[in-house]
């Protein structure tokens, strides 16, 4: 039983007050949701598949070779043609396609005509293809999904260290303090962008890789605010009086000073969210980022900007970071406003 | 107070050769610098001399030049030596004012940057007009208008330019402004007959090609300043000190201007400092995306070349420039605010 503390169901209560980042709250999670569970939508696998009285689903199955479905191959079964040949010969058989019968890597290519090709309901290419003829939309979707395990991933690790070195820094002080504050003086100075070029161009960085190289210049932002927060909570009358009861440093930080500045450090998990989301499109724009086969806003931003006449490539990119990032901001703007609130006594 | 600037200001050194230190060592560790650039260009002339004979032959994958030579290399670039003696070698350069030469173009470090400062000088001094004649007033019209359409509307504005990055607008301004409807051009500083044109027209070329790239700088810097700007008013508005000269028969207009807002631009004054590093550094992304050969463009392709001497030397001037205004900062709140006392 998960027992919510009056302050914080308040704190929630004052969230879901704040209209405009509450909707955003609520568009962002269905968005998320709808990328959970995107193979449904946007897949060239066939949700359902009937053939000889039997129900087949490839989504979530193993991969079914042609020769299970009467064609004369071993490699996997290519459904949209496999539609096409059940709705010619009048079998009883059919194939339930998803929305966009497309994955994110295939090229779809047409013959006497090069991508980009323009967006066409004929064709299930929504918003069109990219200069290698693959599903933009698809990319767009599963590329969107790497960008949030990457920013997930990375504002845990950042997260996780910034606590534990800020909340040492804040509550122990001393030589600690000290040295800690010079490393990240010197730290928070080295062009971070820079030295991830440089390491991302001699290792092609899978996205551990990255994210590791990440963590290691963005700590630094979570562990200032982290020993900030720490320096002044010490000072309050709980904490003496958990002390004078006799309570071990350990228990001091982690029973009552943890849990008393974790609402402060919410504020920042969205601002988190989406400057990790910028920072891997940045990186992939410039081709610094994940290996190129990899769906990504920034290759497909670079493949936009270097034909701007294909305007749905670059229109579609750009559309979706602006949904996504400013969605992303009002979020963190409403539960700033909730979480760490600052009532103004207007003049009237 | 003077003990404490001085004291930040000796800190400088520490901090400066930390950062130094960190990045020549990692240029050092990282393969792919000058001698082994220079070993492939041999390689591929001795390809291409012995292409005409053998095709796609392994042989060129040896290695081409003697331990003479590639000594001589290192003698020249300074890799013979370890890194803590070569790492202060060149930092006593440094302090004679000699960045030595680019390991690519063979031009004097110092000339290359020169040349590139006032295109990002330009953008910087630009930029920062606008963001400060924009933000200050919608800060106090914001403040005013608290809770009214003119507030929230403003604000969506203002966050959405705070969510998406400078560079993306660029991209989108290009696909509409450039390709789509051909009213600015797709990139560069100048056009090409620019040594042609008179005084007027030369000003006007500038403007035309550097309209979308400023718009792309300014548009995401709105929202800290105006929201600062509005915060710290809106708290003065309800202090007693406005009250008092209200009652005492002031209008609520010169409330506003002679008495709050001038205490309202303190927090605005703290950050004026760091602006030093910004009008001299430019976003290598914006740059990139306009094809604008400034300090960021240079920087980003120093690094992409592993040309490092330029590296370093944009390092050194970009650290100095930033850690100075960080002090700068304190002065200009030590001079707005007479109250605060630096220890």
């Amino acid at each position: 039983m998960i027992r919510i503390n009056p302050l914080t169901l308040n704190k929630i209560k004052r969230f879901k007050s704040i209209k405009r980042g509450y909707y955003s709250f609520i568009i962002f999670f269905i968005i998320i949701l709808f990328t959970l569970f995107a193979e449904l939508f946007i897949n060239n696998r066939a949700l359902i598949v009937y053939y000889n009285k039997k129900i087949y689903f490839p989504v979530y199955n193993k991969m079914y070779p042609g020769k299970v479905f009467g064609l004369d191959y071993d490699y996997e079964t290519n459904y949209r043609e496999l539609k096409n040949n059940f709705s010619n010969s009048s079998s009883d058989n059919w194939v339930l396609l998803p929305i966009v019968p497309f994955n994110s890597y295939e090229n779809d290519l047409k013959e006497n005509l090069y991508p980009p090709y323009p967006p066409s309901l004929k064709d299930k290419h929504f918003v069109g293809t990219d200069k290698a003829g693959r599903d933009i939309l698809a990319r767009l979707v599963y590329g969107f999904r790497l960008a949030l395990l990457f920013s997930f991933t990375l504002l845990i690790i950042n997260y996780m260290i910034g606590i534990s070195i800020g909340c040492i820094m804040g509550y122990f002080g001393g030589v600690f303090d000290i040295v800690f504050q010079r490393i990240i003086e010197i730290w928070s100075n080295v062009p971070f962008l820079y030295v991830v070029i440089i390491i991302s161009s001699i290792v092609t960085p899978n996205i551990m890789l990255l994210i590791l190289i990440m963590v290691f210049f963005q700590w630094i932002g979570m562990t200032w605010v982290m020993r900030t927060i720490t320096y002044k909570e010490k000072e309050r009358d709980y904490v003496l009086a958990a002390r004078s009861l006799g309570a071990s440093s350990s228990r001091i930080i982690f029973r009552h000073i943890i849990p008393n500045t974790i609402s402060i450090i919410i504020t920042y998990a969205p601002f988190s969210i989406s400057s990790g989301i910028i920072t891997l499109t940045s990186l992939d724009y410039l081709g610094f980022g994940l290996k190129p086969p990899s769906p990504s806003w920034g290759e497909l931003l670079q493949q936009g900007w270097s034909s701007l006449q294909s305007y749905w490539i670059a229109g579609s990119v750009i559309s979706a970071m602006i949904l996504v990032l400013t969605l992303v901001t009002f979020i963190g703007e409403a539960v700033r406003e909730a979480f760490d609130p600052k009532l103004f006594t207007t003049y009237e | 107070m003077q003990t404490y600037f001085i004291r930040r200001l000796l800190l400088i050194i520490p901090t400066f050769l930390g950062i130094t230190l960190l990045v020549f060592t990692i240029t050092r560790l990282v393969p792919g610098g000058p001698i082994e650039r220079i070993i492939m260009q041999v390689q591929q002339m001795n390809a291409a001399e012995r292409g005409s004979r053998i095709n796609f032959t392994k042989t060129n994958q040896s290695q081409p030049l003697s331990d003479d030579q590639l000594n001589q290399l290192k003698k020249y670039y300074g890799f013979d030596k370890p890194i803590f003696v070569s790492y202060f070698i060149w930092l006593g350069k440094i302090l004679t004012g000699d960045f030595g030469n680019s390991t690519r173009y063979y031009d004097p470090v110092l000339t290359m940057i020169v040349e590139r400062m006032p295109i990002s000088l330009y953008f910087g001094f630009f930029s920062l007009i606008i963001i400060y004649s924009i933000c200050i007033p919608l800060g106090i019209i914001k403040a005013i208008k608290h809770k009214t359409i003119i507030d929230n509307s403003t604000s969506v504005i203002v966050f959405i330019g705070y969510a998406i990055p400078g560079w993306v607008i660029g991209i989108l301004l290009l696909l509409l402004f450039a390709a789509k409807f051909e009213i600015f051009p797709l990139g560069g500083f100048t056009s090409d007959n620019f040594f042609d044109l008179n005084f007027f027209h030369k000003i006007l070329d500038i403007l035309w090609h550097t309209a979308l790239p400023l718009f792309s700088y300014v548009f995401g810097s709105f929202a800290v300043l105006t929201f600062l700007m509005k915060n710290t008013l809106m708290d003065n508005l309800a202090s007693d000190f406005v009250r008092t000269a209200m009652s005492k028969g002031l209008t609520f207009k010169s409330a506003i201007f002679k008495h709050a807002l001038r205490n309202s631009l303190i927090p605005i004054a703290t950050g004026f400092g760091n602006n030093i590093s910004i009008i001299l550094t430019g976003s290598f992304l914006i740059e990139t995306v306009f094809n604008i050969n400034g300090m960021g463009l240079l920087g980003y392709e120093s690094i992409v070349d592993r040309d490092y001497p330029v590296v370093m030397g944009i390092l050194v001037i970009s650290s100095l420039l930033f850690l100075t205004g960080n002090i700068l900062s304190d002065i200009c709140v030590a001079i707005v605010d007479p109250r605060v006392q630096f220890k």
